[in-house]
């Protein structure tokens, strides 16, 4: 019995981390779905966002305040990207755009260490990494009351994102222009618009992530990296599917920390830093299009 | 050719060029007077999509430009608007090849074309009603995935959805293509119906001749660029030249475009030459 419940322990660990690769990957699944372009930038969204948040917080505001005030920058970076880069860029390849997002990233990084410097900063969220009392006392479960409440907000805000893109009118902009931009153009969709909304979730994304992420580990730029973990979660779940970068996470999250756990040991542990990327290729040999990735609809 | 209020659409001499280079119109000039429908006929490569696309401004979106002429729409000169700011006046395009939002239901599709007007719920279900009745089909289909339908319903699809930005002036391209002739004809009995009910203008391009001049009121025909000759359908689909041009039936085999172009000019006064 006490095996099976440290089974389940740990894949709820691993569910509750999978969430937050989760989450990263809906900031690219949400710019690949309106642009067709892989935001090469979004790991330096993660690293930007937090800092600015950490930085506010460090002036004084109070965090509601802060986080407003994060978010809100965030939209106006969505909008500049948007304006300066790509409008411009409209109607040029995808690599083009790609190109774009790589250079977007280092203007983000440098920015943000040139405004709030290089040193590893503490945020602290006011929830210990330690296991809930409740749970242990009840259930005898160890879980951290830091892990549960990163994975609870990371569902909450998927959930919200995903019941906005079903039911409002952006949402379904956002879905007709996915699949075909130019036919969106032609009944009068704002492609701009939906960009600069794209971009702006796609920066709160990066934000709430930046901010659980580095409540753990510090926020520092190896955040930058860490949005990389989102790569093989976007190969298993697919690039353009919410549903995909959910599921993808959750996988992501429980292979790394059961592998972790049971097979570590035999490796000498450090297998959370690679097996995600096995498990990917794995995907790309046998099902490139992902779990839930969007079939090409061809019917003539 | 000037302007008049009742032409609710007036393209004069234009000229289109493509990344700057590549030039797809070189002179063409044609009017859509109010309520009419009006075919653009002519073969592959011919400009029949580069016309619509001047007009509808989605050329910007394949780095296309109007180097010469002019557009003029429902008192507006087609300049620098963009496509969404056409839909807003009231033009909308039916892009060649249908293009439906596979992913989405057959009704988001058709909300979708919604997306300019400012609509309540309520509104949506009046207007979905109306459309609806034109195209009886889509309603059993509604729930499905565009994507899934057939070309037919793919077709109507697309038509459904421009119809929901309530459109002063519809621009058609190729909507014949690829379908069974009896879906051609459900398809061109709808636009008519929607043109004599609605009082929507349109401008239908085609490379089916036949069936495009027997629903329209007028006809030109275009090729490479330029418009070779126009006129009322009737006398256009009455005129065996034209037929054997662009249907292919001639007792002697197919002609040179020119030459039959040639005999054409001096035998019918009541064609027009671009
Ligand atoms: N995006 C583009 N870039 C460059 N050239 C183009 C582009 N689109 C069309 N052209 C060229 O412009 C000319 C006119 O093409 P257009 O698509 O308007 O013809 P069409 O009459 O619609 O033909 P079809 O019946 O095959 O659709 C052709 O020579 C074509 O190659
Ligand atoms: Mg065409």
């Amino acid at each position: 019995m006490t095996e099976f419940l440290f089974f389940f322990e740990v894949v709820l660990a691993g569910m509750l981390a999978g969430t937050m690769y989760s989450l990263v990957a809906l900031g690219f699944v949400l710019i690949y779905k309106a642009s067709s372009t892989f935001n090469f930038a979004q790991g330096a969204m993660v690293f930007f966002a937090v800092l600015a948040f950490v930085g506010l917080m460090e002036l004084g505001l109070p965090f509601g305040v802060a986080f407003v005030a994060t978010a809100l920058l965030m939209v106006a970076v969505g909008y500049c990207t948007e304006r300066l880069v790509l409008e411009p860029l409209m109607n040029q390849s995808h690599d083009t755009m790609l190109m774009a997002t790589i250079g977007l990233g280092f203007v983000l990084e440098g920015l943000a260490q040139a405004v709030w410097g290089v040193e590893v900063r503490r945020l602290d969220l006011g929830i210990g990494d330690f296991p809930i009392p409740w749970l242990v006392d009840n259930l005898g479960l160890f879980v951290s009351a830091l892990d549960v409440t990163a994975g609870v907000v990371a569902a909450a805000l998927i959930g919200t994102l995903a019941l906005l893109f079903k039911y409002t009118k952006m949402g379904l902009g956002l879905r007709a222009v996915a699949d075909d931009p130019g036919a969106a153009a032609s009944i009068g969709i704002p492609l701009k618009n939906i960009m600069l909304a794209v971009w702006s979730a796609a920066g709160i994304v990066a934000l709430v992530a930046g901010m659980l992420w580095g409540a753990r580990a510090g926020v520092q730029f190896a955040l930058v990296d860490l949005a990389l973990k989102a790569l093989p979660v976007l190969i298993i779940g697919g690039f353009s599917s919410i549903p995909g970068a959910i599921v993808g996470g959750l996988i992501i999250g429980v292979t790394e920390k059961t592998l972790e756990v049971y097979i570590g040991p035999y490796f000498g542990g450090g297998i959370e830093g690679w097996a995600p990327y096995v498990l990917a290729i794995f995907f790309l040999l046998y099902r490139p299009e992902g779990l839930f990735g969007e079939k090409i609809i061809r019917r003539v | 050719m000037n302007a008049k209020a009742d032409d609710i659409l007036t393209v004069e001499s234009i000229e289109v060029v493509y990344d700057n280079v590549i030039s797809a119109l070189h002179d063409v000039s044609l009017t859509v007077p109010r309520g009419k429908i009006v075919a653009l006929l002519g073969g592959n490569g011919a400009g029949k999509s580069t016309t619509l696309k001047a007009v509808s401004t989605m050329l910007q979106g394949e780095r296309g430009k109007v180097t010469r002429g002019t557009i003029t729409y429902d008192g507006v000169v087609v300049g620098d608007q963009k496509p969404s700011d056409m839909v807003r006046l009231g033009m909308v395009q039916v892009l060649e090849g249908r293009r439906c939002f596979g992913h989405l239901t057959v009704e988001e599709n058709i909300i979708a074309g919604a997306y300019s007007r400012k609509l309540s719920k309520a509104d949506i279900q009046t207007e979905l009603a109306r459309i609806y009745a034109y195209f009886k089909r889509l309603k059993d289909r509604r729930k499905s995935q565009a994507g899934y339908t057939s070309g037919g319903e793919q077709q109507m699809v697309a038509v459904a959805r421009a119809m929901m930005a309530k459109p002063k002036m519809l621009l058609l391209d190729e909507p014949s293509m690829g379908l069974a002739p009896q879906l051609v004809a459900e398809i061109f009995n709808i636009v008519r119906e929607l043109n004599q009910n609605e009082g929507v203008s349109i401008l239908l391009a085609e490379q089916n001749t036949n069936v495009a001049l027997r629903n329209a009121d007028y006809g030109y025909i275009i090729e490479t660029g330029n418009v070779m000759l126009h006129g009322a359908a009737e006398s256009l689909l009455k005129d065996d030249k034209v037929m054997e041009l662009y249907l292919g039936i001639s007792k002697e085999g197919r002609k040179n475009f020119r030459d039959v172009l040639r005999e054409e000019s001096q035998s019918h006064a009541a064609i027009h030459h671009g």
